[in-house]
């Protein structure tokens, strides 16, 4: 049961993400999204997932929130009800074929090999410093995209 | 339940949300809608294969994610500020506008 109120949830508030006219309220939805997908992964035994989509989601949002206030448009329109009930309409609508149709059978299970074999032997760490410096190099651009931007005033 | 569909309808929810907004923001939220949709899958997948590899994994998906979201705000900025708005119709107008503008000058 608790899954499938957390599908509804997390459709619904995908699609009031996308949909709404205001963007903080867009970002307000989307933090829903992300809470709604970390509690899936708990529900579903993947911990470490849930603890790491929660934690970027928080930071993820913190920047959407920042920017989402900088970029919008202050004379936008504030959603009407109507719209509103009909986007949570839509979302309980596209959320009944995850939870009535059925491709595999897929139940939930904790993990064989657990996170610290997966971290230390099967090459993790490798990945996570790769990682890293992609977001290293990532930051890098931005820094440098935004200094010309700035110099070439 | 099944995860698959379930991302699925996400990830088409993502989509459609990247054909229709005319706002960088809200394309920037159907991008990352779409790349939670596909963690969604891999991770719920891996759960259920008893593979905790998947996790690992993740964290590779989610720093990748969170790099691409910082240069894509980051090009968001610069855009709104150069422009002067966040609609996309508007830039290219504005764009097109810029381009007639050097072309009459280079003339």
């Amino acid at each position: 049961m608790i899954l499938e109120i957390l599908s509804i949830g997390l459709l619904v508030s995908a699609c009031l993400a996308l949909f709404l006219d205001d963007v903080v309220y867009s970002v307000a939805a989307l933090s829903g999204t992300f809470l709604f997908t970390a509690l899936l992964y708990y529900v579903n035994g993947a911990i470490y997932a849930a603890i790491f989509q929660f934690v970027v989601g928080v930071g993820t949002l913190a920047i959407l929130f920042l920017s989402g206030e900088m970029l919008s448009d202050k004379s936008t329109k504030k959603t009407s009800p109507k719209k509103l009930s009909a986007l949570i309409g839509v979302g309980v609508v596209l959320s009944l074929p995850a939870i009535f149709l059925s491709i595999s059978s897929s139940k939930g299970a904790y993990s064989a090999a657990s996170f610290g074999d997966a971290l230390w032997s099967l090459s993790g760490v490798d990945v996570i410093l790769q990682a890293l410096v992609i977001l290293t190099v990532a930051l890098g651009i931005a820094i440098i995209l935004y200094e010309r931007r700035n110099g070439g005033k | 339940m099944d995860f698959f569909i379930l991302s699925i309808v996400m990830m088409g929810i993502g989509i459609y949300g990247l054909l229709t907004n005319r706002q960088l923001l809200k394309v920037f939220i159907s991008i990352e809608l779409i790349a939670t949709a596909a963690t969604l899958n891999f991770v719920m997948l891996a759960s259920s294969m008893s593979q905790g590899l998947g996790q690992a994994f993740l964290m590779l998906a989610f720093s990748t994610d969170t790099a691409v979201s910082g240069v894509v705000l980051a090009l968001l900025v610069i855009v709104t500020k150069k422009y002067g708005t966040s609609n996309i119709n508007e830039i290219l107008t504005k764009q097109e506008e810029k381009e007639i503008e050097a072309e009459e000058y280079g003339d």
